[in-house]
């Protein structure tokens, strides 16, 4: 009996110790808890190479959530295709002390299609399961493989991407025939292993307790200060297309050879494009009528399968169609430019993503296509997506990076426009006629430029009473009632957007005894205070380069005269320049302020600088005139 | 608790005004591939001028047929459209979404598609390519086919005619006469065999013509009696969206069929949903309802171990019963009629569920310990108001009523900081059925809170020579507003977090000492307090200093900016915004002169605005309170509120100004 009886009471606190023994919260230690909603505890991720055309992923991962913040993380996700496959899930959840609640049974998983925004069809799915617990902390574990039938790229490791995930344990294996040759890129100070057995080679890479980051405002990204490794082939195999990547200009060659033979336009395509161009002097005047023609007949429709993720439908289909993803565009506007006897390249460009990294060539550093024109006194780009933009201009997540000209003699690398901040400007008059009674009558006359007719070219699309909502949101005069409305783009070869706003306000002036004050800058004020940081850890920097500039005119009410103005005020740092300029005569103000912005990547210890010149700025278009009545 | 639902019955009323604008409509025939030169000419005009594109026509037939399967139900559909700007190429593109089930599904049965431009007078034709068709299989019961037509361009007119086969005939597919841009023409024809019949259910603002005749249709070679239900509807406007709604879907113009019975000769009469209490008994046998909450044992394991309480005090066993199942199963945020598993066992032991799985194990929980409970079966604020008639399809949720003393309290597990007749937001729709699964009966209720959310905001501060306010805040938020304002806080990853989001919008403002009451106490109001310094907010010019003395908390625009309002506004519940100040100044300053006191009442004292300031040697005063003492406010009443919440911004934003002596 009392064997019996000993051997029943052992049982359970045997399991409970053994339970307890890996994933208990308390094991973390204190540094990994700090400013995180995530520990990844223990991640293994094994890639294997095994020929051009083939490869393994094993992927195995447990991650303890913390709060509310990290169950964005809690969930596991793969994504496969025609040419991979997922399988072996497994998934666990344990409580805060790791003790196991539940396995998941293979019916949990999920599978659907992962079409992205904006596409009509690709073949690409996930599978995935979101884990859900009453409370906080609690710790999730799944593992997965997935084969390859079909390689253009190898992984990333990056373990810890995002604010307030911590790292306990991560490595990262790669392993490929000693045969074949690859590169790879790593974040400073990482460590590489390697070993050799059995014809192939085994690289590691691994980091313990990296601790999480907190929140950092206007951040161009953790990667100087996290760990990370891109790995990337020199050569591949996909749908059955063969390439060779080495380097640019063979990734260059690579795709020229997808898309050679596809220009050709069919005969009545052909007629039209040299009935266009017929009156037309000079290549710039052809391009515009030849863009214009494109703009205004055709429609972007992404189909994106296998291989044809990077080979343009033929232009003889879109010209039957008239419509195309931006490879199809582009090639159906280079066939045309061949018609009308002006040479062209396509683009391959990261849109919206950092510059392709000129002494590495990969496939995952672009997502876009644009084409090039090098013509004798300039180079022409044309974003042949956009149904609204001029000729030459394209677009802000465009300009200003390294890009891929695919050329009969391979790739070449060249640089895309930059837009400076007085080319995104907005210029703005403003009249506001004051009455006694506290209400005005105000007209607002705004140009906006580049990058800033981009933000606001929404607003041309809009319906008037969308219009109207969006102003009325927007501006921050209170009481306003708008009288007229209107949107334009007065000249459509240049890339600006004219906006004509006017209203009236029952209440412009705060009243306050018999004083009345008046916020000068009415419409375009510095929002809201950004605060300091001690010990920033990111590089930082303004979404894009801009110009302000603004001039309001306020007419006072009858019987009041101005008491008193503010002085001028000019900020100066390295990060822009800021006036504003009061002055007063009879019964006018006129504020004019200018403010010019340089989107250049600061680094983190310029910060608390940045802070205070913004916060000089907050102040100063804060500044009041007072009116007073007159005696 | 029960009473006429004072919206529903307006709504009523506005459709009854709606049909007594009849206008006569003539039907018109249009045949695939036959466009008119003249369509190409379509303008619009109005409040629809900048439309991206307009509807020529849209026509739809719904009949059954005879297949392999058996009956299923059909319905043709044949439209036309024409694209003004480049925003309109979208409807180039038709997505088609087919659902399957057990066998069961929906299918596409033949689809033909065109787009027709107007060159030099003539009409060129582009039929779609077949490899502009494609087949998205979403997961394992949803599957999208896409279509792309060619040659879309600014005037272009497109056309679409296909059939959709549905095995299911318990509801059929509804009929949208109205869109976001403009209709020329709908018609809807349904035509149904005499043995079968459906309950109507129209929606909307706009007034369908409905007509009906007698009609036969052949099935397998017997020609059946058929009832024909017509509608037309002629020039829809495009209908936009505003705030303070619940939902859109409450506003658009269309009709749905469900069924009620079948009498086939030679067959047993077989009725369905006709009413409440039939709806009742089937509900009480369906697997993922009424059979889920008889499913007892692990109900009764639990209640014999894991759930603590006084069994013989029911009032203090609900509560135990209701924290139990609120802090054991996660909402996994899914909004559900019915549970997710057949087993409350299940769910107790994923530890996660919809709304149905939560609160039904509530419901059984409480009827296995004797508590007088019944289920209220709910149409969210974002699945609109629910008919009136007896429709089961047209609810997504179901909540608890019980019984606490004489009083019938609701509850909503699916939140911890959810209280008893505490329930979650979207569930404000006004009223809910009760249902009484014993009895098979049920009734409608009102869900309104009448209980006036409350949020107290109370400063009291003193300002030294450097204008900088120093003092304390305390807050207090009770209901709707501390529920607001619990879910803020526990989302937050901490209360560091907390705070620093809380500052976020309140410029100069800095925090010590905080602390919080009664944060796992949801039946009880919130209470913060908080040592604060303000920076930045007082202003001086010359020998003045000035201030808006609500700080961060002033109504700064107007929430009705559109100058007229067709639908009624909707807040949800009834709430109260106090907001107290005491300042004392530096000696060597008077004040300048003293705000004046205002109060605005609208009719009825649905709403009001009081502000009241006194002054007293060197001390301030201040008290601003906004009343809106009911849920729902009619398009009528939608002036009188723009004018109250124009008064609020102008006298909330007055300053109070300070002379240096």
């Amino acid at each position: 009996m009392k064997r019996l009886l000993l051997f029943v009471l052992t049982v359970p606190t045997f399991n409970s110790v053994y339970a307890q023994g890996i994933y208990d919260v308390s094991k973390i230690p204190a540094d990994l808890t700090k400013n995180a909603s995530v520990v990844i505890r223990n991640e293994q991720q094994t890639y294997e190479v095994k020929s051009p055309g083939s490869a393994s992923l094993d992927y195995k991962t447990a991650m303890t959530i913390l709060n509310k913040n990290g169950e964005d993380a809690s969930i596991m996700r793969e994504f496969y295709d025609k040419f991979s496959s997922v399988s072996s899930l497994k998934a666990t959840l344990y409580d805060g002390s790791g003790n196991k609640i539940k396995d998941y049974k293979s019916s949990d998983f999920k599978d659907r299609s992962a079409v992205s925004d904006g596409s009509i069809y690709e073949d690409s799915r996930i599978k995935y399961l979101e884990f859900l617990h009453t409370s906080y902390p609690y710790t999730i574990e799944f593992s997965y493989s997935v084969s390859y039938n079909g390689v253009r790229s190898y992984p990333m490791w990056y373990p810890a991407s995002s604010w307030g995930h911590s790292i306990e344990q991560s490595k990262f294996t790669f392993i490929i025939p000693e045969t074949m040759t690859f590169k790879y890129l790593k974040s400073k100070g990482l460590a590489t292993d390697s070993l050799k057995t059995k014809g192939k080679t085994e690289y590691n890479w691994s980091c313990k307790n990296i601790s999480a980051l907190e929140y950092e405002p206007m951040s161009t990204g953790l990667r100087n200060v996290l760990p990370w490794v891109t790995v990337a082939p020199n050569q591949f195999e996909y749908d059955n297309a063969k390439a060779n990547i080495e380097n640019w200009k063979n990734l260059g060659t690579f795709m020229q050879d997808l898309s050679k033979g596809l220009q050709v336009l069919p005969e009545a395509t052909k007629a039209k494009v040299q009935a266009i161009i017929k009156d037309a002097k000079t290549p710039e005047e052809k391009i515009k009528l030849l863009y214009k023609f494109l703009q205004a007949n055709t429609r972007y429709v992404s189909v994106q399968l296998g291989i044809g993720g990077y080979r343009p439908i033929a232009a003889e289909k879109v010209a039957n169609v008239s419509y195309g993803d931006c490879k199809a565009l582009s090639n159906y506007m280079k066939a045309m430019l061949e018609e009308a006897g002006i040479k062209s390249h396509l683009v391959v460009i990261g849109n919206d993503m950092p510059s392709l990294n000129k002494n590495f060539a990969s496939m995952n550093q672009a997502n876009h296509m644009i084409l090039c024109l090098p013509l004798q006194k300039d180079t022409t780009w044309l974003e042949c997506t956009s149904q609204y933009v001029p000729a030459g201009y394209i677009g802000y997540n465009n300009s200003d990076r390294t890009v891929l000209l695919v050329t009969d003699e391979g790739g070449r690398l060249a640089q895309t426009p930059v837009y400076k901040p007085a080319d995104n400007y907005q210029k703005r008059i403003t009249k506001v006629m004051l009455s006694e009674d506290g209400n005005a009558d105000i007209s607002i006359d705004s140009k906006y430029a580049y990058a800033q007719f981009e933000s606001n070219l929404g607003m041309l699309l809009k319906d008037p009473t969308e219009q109207r909502k969006t102003v009325l949101n927007s501006l921050s005069i209170p009481n306003m009632e708008i009288s007229n409305l209107s949107y334009s783009q007065p000249d459509k070869n240049s890339a600006v957007l004219d906006e004509k706003i006017g209203l009236k306000s029952s209440q412009l002036l705060t009243k306050g005894a018999d004083k009345l004050f008046l916020t000068l800058n009415l419409l375009n004020r510095q929002d809201g205070v950004v605060t300091p940081i001690e010990n920033r850890k990111t590089y930082f920097a303004v979404d894009y380069s801009f110009n302000d500039e603004d001039e309001i005119i306020y007419i006072l009410p009858k019987g009041y005269k101005v008491e008193f103005i503010p002085k001028d005020i000019t900020i100066e740092s390295e990060f822009g320049k800021y006036t504003a300029k009061f002055a007063s005569k009879e019964n006018t103000i006129v504020y004019t302020r200018t403010k010019t912005m340089t989107n250049k990547k600061y680094p983190p210890e310029k910060y608390n600088e940045f802070v205070s010149f913004y916060k000089k700025i907050y102040q100063a278009d804060k500044q009041k005139g007072i009116l007073a009545k007159i005696d | 608790m029960i009473k006429i639902n004072a919206l529903l019955l307006s709504l009523f009323l506005l459709a009854c005004t709606s049909y007594a604008q009849q206008v006569k409509v003539n039907h018109k025939v249009f045949k695939y591939g036959k466009v008119d030169l003249t369509e190409f000419d379509t303008k619009v005009s109005g409040v629809d001028s900048a439309a991206s594109a307009v509807v020529l026509f849209d026509v739809g037939k719904g009949y059954f047929d005879f297949t392999a399967k058996g009956l299923v139900y059909v319905q043709d559909r044949h439209t036309r459209y024409k694209i003004i700007n480049k925003n309109g190429y979208d409807y180039g593109n038709l997505e088609l979404q087919f659902y399957k089930s057990q066998g069961n599904g929906t299918s596409l049965d033949q689809l033909d598609a065109a787009t027709y431009n107007l060159e030099n007078g003539k009409i060129v034709t582009s039929k779609i390519n077949k490899d502009a068709k494609f087949t998205e299989k979403q997961d394992k019961n949803f599957t999208l086919k896409k279509f792309a037509l060619p040659n879309v361009k600014e005037g272009s007119i497109i056309e679409y005619k296909y059939k959709i086969i549905s095995d299911f005939i318990f509801t059929l597919r509804p009929w949208y006469f109205q869109r976001d841009i403009p209709t020329l023409y709908s018609e809807f024809t349904a035509t149904i065999p005499e043995y079968y019949r459906y309950r109507q259910n129209a929606n909307g603002f706009l007034f369908l013509n409905p007509t009906q005749e007698n009609v036969n249709q052949s099935f397998n070679g017997a020609t059946l009696n058929c009832r024909q239900y017509n509608f037309i509807v002629e020039n829809a406007p495009g209908l936009k969206k505003e705030s303070f709604i619940t939902t859109m879907q409450d506003y658009v113009s269309r009709v749905n069929f469900e069924l009620t019975s079948i009498t086939v000769p030679g067959e047993a009469y077989k009725e369905f949903t006709t009413t409440w209490p039939k709806l009742v008994a089937g509900l009480k046998t369906e697997e993922k309802f009424g059979q889920f909450v008889d499913k007892k044992s692990f109900i009764k394991s639990l209640l014999k171990g894991q759930i603590k309480g006084d069994q013989s005090n029911k009032d203090s066993m609900l509560v135990s019963i209701f924290n139990y199942v609120k802090n054991n199963i996660k909402w996994n945020k899914e909004t559900e009629l019915y549970t997710s598993e057949t087993n409350p066992k299940a769910i107790f032991e994923k530890k996660a569920g919809n709304s149905a799985d939560i609160n039904l194990c509530l419901y059984a929980l409480l009827k296995e310990a004797d508590i007088a409970a019944s289920l209220i079966l709910i149409s969210t604020r974002d699945n609109g108001a629910h008919p009136g008639l007896p429709m089961l399809t047209a609810f997504n949720n179901v909540i608890v009523g019980a019984k606490i003393g004489e009083n019938v309290v609701m509850l909503d597990a699916t939140d911890k900081n959810h209280c008893v007749d505490l329930i979650s937001y979207s569930n404000l729709n006004h009223q809910g059925l009760q249902v009484d699964l014993e009895n098979e009966s049920a009734q409608w209720v009102s869900t309104d809170d009448n209980k006036i959310s409350k949020k107290n905001i109370n400063y009291v501060l003193t300002m030294d020579n450097e204008h900088k306010l120093s003092g304390k805040l305390y807050l207090s938020s009770s209901n709707y507003e501390g529920l607001a304002r619990r879910d803020q806080y526990l989302s937050a990853a901490n209360e560091t977090d907390f705070l620093k989001d809380y500052k976020s919008d309140k410029p100069g403002l800095g925090i010590k000492n905080y602390e919080v009451t009664n944060l796992n106490n949801p039946s009880e109001p919130l209470i913060e307090s908080m040592d604060v310094e303000i920076e930045d907010n007082v202003e001086e010019a010359g020998n003045l200093a000035y201030f808006t003395p609500l700080l961060f908390e002033r109504t700064k625009e107007n929430p009705f900016k559109l100058e007229e309002r067709k639908f009624p506004v909707d807040f949800g519940f009834p709430s109260e915004e106090i907001f107290r100040m005491t300042i004392e100044f530096p000696k060597d300053y008077q004040l300048d002169k003293m705000p004046k006191n205002e109060k605005i009442i609208l009719p009825d004292e649905t709403a009001a605005f009081t502000f009241m300031f006194a002054a007293e040697d060197n001390r301030i005063m201040l008290n601003s309170k906004i009343t809106v003492k009911k849920p729902v406010f009619t398009a009528e009443e939608y002036y009188d509120l723009k004018e109250l919440f124009k008064n609020i911004v102008r006298k909330q934003a007055e300053q109070i100004v300070l002379k240096k002596i």
